[in-house]
């Protein structure tokens, strides 16, 4: 099970958090990545064109 | 007579073309590459180690806290003992308004913290003769002598310190007492008290009830919880251990602990569910409700997402 232990600590994300504050919120920065990703996850699916859009227009 | 249109109720005919689409297909995909973004997020960053929090890990790491504690159990003043319904009925409970919500709800789990975290564990310890004689002579003393016992070792025991592997409170007049909280430490730096504590209700051992609120009861957990951001007034229901990512999704839900006036309650528990169950009703009956159904056909947002087929209108 060697190189699955080797495999699994290739970030090692077990060790003291980092928090960002801002009055009386606090986030981490782990959650705050995630928040991130999910909004720009959410503006790319609006802003993305639908695929196969140019083979319909070709059909046209 | 023609009923009049309505915009955020009605939906008009489609009168133009169809294209075929294929669901199954569209969610085959997506199982596909979220398990694969599954297993490749688990091979980069594993996942959380944390080793469990147990009585014998906190007993030897600080044996006065737990001594304390044990202590609060059997003077009736630890948390659980305090604490209501589902335990006992020691108050009222969370109480949302006037509707004592906790107290209607009954002690469903009883739980006796001088019977159950302190006498019971040690009874079941073999081979005592000096503890079996104390704990014969709790037995048969009155209600009114266990309390003098008990209130004799808790003035002393803000003194209390820990040396050779003994308890030590400098006390007299307070019966057994002394033997109990150094015999109950001894048992939980062995690990004999986690075992004791948890309920046998069939083959497999689940029902971590009693350890759970001893463990609460103590600072110990509190310290751990508040060093890994955990603690209620930390945001801590949408954290997690070490450096991973949480909760995310109960943001709003713990939002509410950090404001006034929950922040302040004590019943803060049972008012932010009251909260948050408001909230979901409303979010379920968004397109019944005037207003509300219409942000979607204002913002127009489906006008971005289907841009292409606007344009040629």
């Amino acid at each position: 099970m060697h190189w699955f232990n080797t495999v699994g600590a290739l970030i090692n994300l077990d060790h003291p958090g980092h928090f960002l504050h801002w009055h009386f919120i606090e986030v981490s920065v782990a959650n705050a990545v995630v928040m991130i990703v999910m909004v720009a996850t959410f503006v790319v699916a609006l802003l993305a064109p639908f695929p196969g859009r140019r083979s319909r227009k070709e059909n046209r | 007579m023609t009923k009049a249109f309505r915009p955020d109720v009605d939906a008009p005919e489609w009168k133009g073309g169809y294209a075929p689409y294929d669901i199954l297909k569209e969610g085959t995909i997506a199982l596909v590459v979220v398990a694969l973004l599954t297993i490749a997020l688990a091979l980069i960053f594993s996942s959380p180690d944390e080793h469990a929090v147990t009585i014998k890990s906190w007993s030897n790491a600080t044996p006065v806290d737990f001594a304390q504690t044990a202590l609060s159990e059997l003077n009736g003043t630890s948390g659980t003992a305090q604490y209501g319904a589902p335990y006992n009925t020691a108050s009222e409970g969370q109480k949302l308004g006037p509707l004592a919500l906790a107290k209607w709800a009954g002690a469903r789990i009883p739980v006796n913290t001088v019977r159950d975290f302190v006498i019971d564990p040690l009874r079941a310890l073999p081979d005592q003769p000096p503890l079996t004689q104390g704990l014969a002579t709790w037995r048969s003393a009155s209600d009114a002598t266990r309390t003098n016992w008990v209130a004799h070792y808790t003035k002393a025991a803000s003194q209390m310190t820990y040396a050779n592997g003994q308890v030590v409170v400098s006390t007299t007049n307070a019966g057994p007492v002394p033997l109990f909280i150094n015999d109950l430490t001894m048992m939980a730096r062995s690990g004999a008290l986690d075992q004791a504590l948890v309920t046998q209700h069939g083959f497999y051992t689940t029902d971590y009830t009693k350890p759970l609120l001893f463990l609460s009861d103590g600072s110990y957990l509190k310290n751990l919880a508040q060093k890994d951001h955990l603690l209620g007034t930390q945001w801590g229901m949408m954290n997690e251990t070490g450096s991973y990512p949480g909760q995310a999704w109960l943001w709003l839900y713990t939002f509410w602990y950090q404001v006034t006036p929950f922040s302040t309650s004590a019943n803060a528990d049972v008012q932010v569910w009251g909260l948050m169950m408001l909230l979901s009703v409303i979010l379920l009956f968004v397109p019944f409700i005037p207003g509300l159904r219409s942000i979607p056909r204002k913002s127009r947002v489906y006008r971005l997402i289907w841009r292409e087929h606007y344009r040629n209108l």
